[in-house]
């Protein structure tokens, strides 16, 4: 590709980016300082915070939430998915009920959790927790019924042991569904801490969105939007590239 | 060609089907032992471990009627649903114009692709603060938060799908002299609607999502903040009617794009 056709490919995002924060910056001359704020004193508001050591000690308050939920509800939601994918009974009698709470807004959930455990970590992680494990469980179960029933028959008529059967059927046949749950659940999971921050005992990034409205500093608010925004892009393309990683898996289909 | 006669296609009527075909016939007998099972279940871990005041399914069922009978209850229930459609509606008419703009001009694509993507990843809920300074403590705010929330999965797979029109179709369009505007509505369109339903009903949890989590927030009258209230005065089990009414709409959401998968697009079925 010569310079110049690289230059014509990439000219329209270089320009957009610089559009963009152009008019991120001149729009807030426009308005009230209620309302929004230039980018120049948003990345000023975030330097500040990183200066102070605020900026650290709220995205490690958050991520170790986000962390803690997203690792129960892969520990919990994968073993189960597959046992359900082994055990054809149990799956045949959960997989709508599974369905189910897959569709169910689980942020409906918070007031009572609020209620019930009150103020501590744990009922954050719990959010977390909700929101991310029934896609993992959903999409394994899912993953489980694609499993054609021949595969187990051949193995068993070769007398494989349960062992070798989960390590060269169960698994693999699962793992690339499993993995499809798990984007969406680092997806959800996001959402759930954000939402456990804002409604239970306020924390992390969560809090300080929070005191950015509260205060009408609306340059730390914007901050700290930002901030999620990059957080979320980030393990967005992480979830895409495990997706990837192990969709290679799926050829094994047909 | 024996294997493309009917005959080959029907199950050998051998000894080890019949185990596997009483298993698929007592199915639903299965589901429903598991059903009564986990009521019981939570009826009893409720009543040995928790406070009274914790939902519980004898609890529920006590008050299913009177809630769902309920003014209250009824005009809470229109407010949010009303706010999510009228959303997904505004979502739906942008989004799609955004889309396909995004999937078929190269230099529109280009420009806006990193502000959709990026906002497509970010939990809306992110920006409710936000909208509450733009639009006030009202339900004009928890509209646009659906909008939002709603806009950007639609947008997204619009584009596309609008990208995965394939070449065939527009090089007959253009043999033919097509207007380019017909060739969006009558080719473009149709051929991304599938990516549209997928997006679509992405949105439509997520519309339900953001719908809930503004009311919360904002106070305004609605499932979530019926959920809210009714839970810090400590009637769990009225609040959990309002939960079974959230999911009763998710679930028939997704049943009535399905409905319409099968019904209107037959060649874009999931499995």
């Amino acid at each position: 590709m010569s310079p110049g056709a690289r230059w014509s490919r990439h000219a329209p995002v270089v320009v957009s980016l610089l559009a963009g924060a152009a008019l991120w910056e001149l729009s807030a001359h426009f308005t009230t300082r209620a309302f929004w704020a230039p980018l120049s004193e948003t990345l000023a508001s975030l330097v500040a915070s990183a200066r102070s050591g605020v900026l650290m000690r709220q995205a490690t308050s958050s991520l170790g939430l986000y962390l803690s939920g997203l690792t129960v509800a892969i520990l919990v939601g994968a073993p189960f998915g597959v046992l359900l994918a082994r055990v054809r009974a149990l799956r045949i009698a959960l997989e709508n009920y599974i369905m189910m709470l897959y569709a169910t807004p689980m942020v409906a959930l918070i007031p009572f959790i609020l209620s019930m455990m009150g103020f501590g970590f744990a009922p954050k992680v719990l959010v977390v927790f909700l929101f991310a494990v029934f896609p993992i469980v959903y999409n394994t179960v899912e993953g489980a019924r694609s499993i054609r029933p021949e595969l187990i028959e051949v193995a068993r008529a070769f007398r494989s042991s349960e062992w070798r059967l989960w390590c060269d059927v169960m698994i693999p046949y699962t793992l690339p569904f499993a993995m499809t749950g798990i984007r969406q659940a680092i997806a959800r999971g996001l959402v759930g801490m954000v939402a456990a921050e804002f409604f239970l005992s306020p924390s992390g990034l969560g809090q300080m969105i929070m005191m950015g409205s509260q205060n009408f500093d609306t340059p730390g608010l914007l901050a700290a939007i930002l901030l999620i925004v990059v957080l979320g892009v980030c393990l967005m393309d992480l979830g895409r590239y495990l997706e990837r990683r192990f969709a290679a898996w799926r050829a094994y289909e047909c | 060609m024996l294997s493309t006669h009917p005959a080959a296609l029907e199950p050998p009527p051998a000894a080890f089907m019949t185990g596997a075909r009483r298993l698929l016939g007592s199915a639903l007998a299965l589901k429903l032992v598991a059903g009564v099972l986990l009521l019981i279940v939570w009826e009893a871990v409720v009543r040995s471990f928790a406070p009274a005041y914790v939902a519980k399914p004898s609890g529920i069922a006590r008050v299913f009627g009177a809630v769902i009978s309920n003014d209250e209850f009824l005009a809470a229930a229109t407010a949010t649903l009303g706010a999510v459609v009228k959303g997904l509606a505004v979502a739906i008419l942008v989004g799609v114009a955004v889309g396909l703009a995004m999937g078929r001009i190269s230099v529109v694509e280009r420009g806006l692709r990193y502000y959709v993507n990026s906002l497509f990843a970010t939990p809306m809920i992110a920006i409710l603060p936000l909208v509450t300074l733009w639009f006030g403590y009202n339900a004009d705010a928890r509209l646009a938060v659906v909008v939002f929330a709603a806009f950007f999965s639609i947008a997204v797979n619009t584009s596309d799908g609008a990208r995965a029109v394939p070449l065939e179709y527009l090089e007959v369009a253009h043999s033919f002299r097509a207007r380019p505007f017909s060739t969006l509505l009558d080719i473009v369109l149709p051929s991304s609607l599938p990516y549209l339903i997928a997006g679509l009903r992405l949105a439509a949890g997520r519309a339900l999502v953001a719908a809930v989590v503004a009311e919360f927030f904002i106070s305004i009258p609605g499932l979530g903040y019926y959920i809210l209230f009714h839970s810090r005065t400590f009637k769990h089990n009225e609040a959990f009617v309002a939960v079974i009414a959230l999911v009763a709409v998710g679930v028939s959401f997704e049943a009535l794009l399905n409905w319409i998968t099968r019904r209107y697009l037959p060649w874009a079925r999931r499995d």
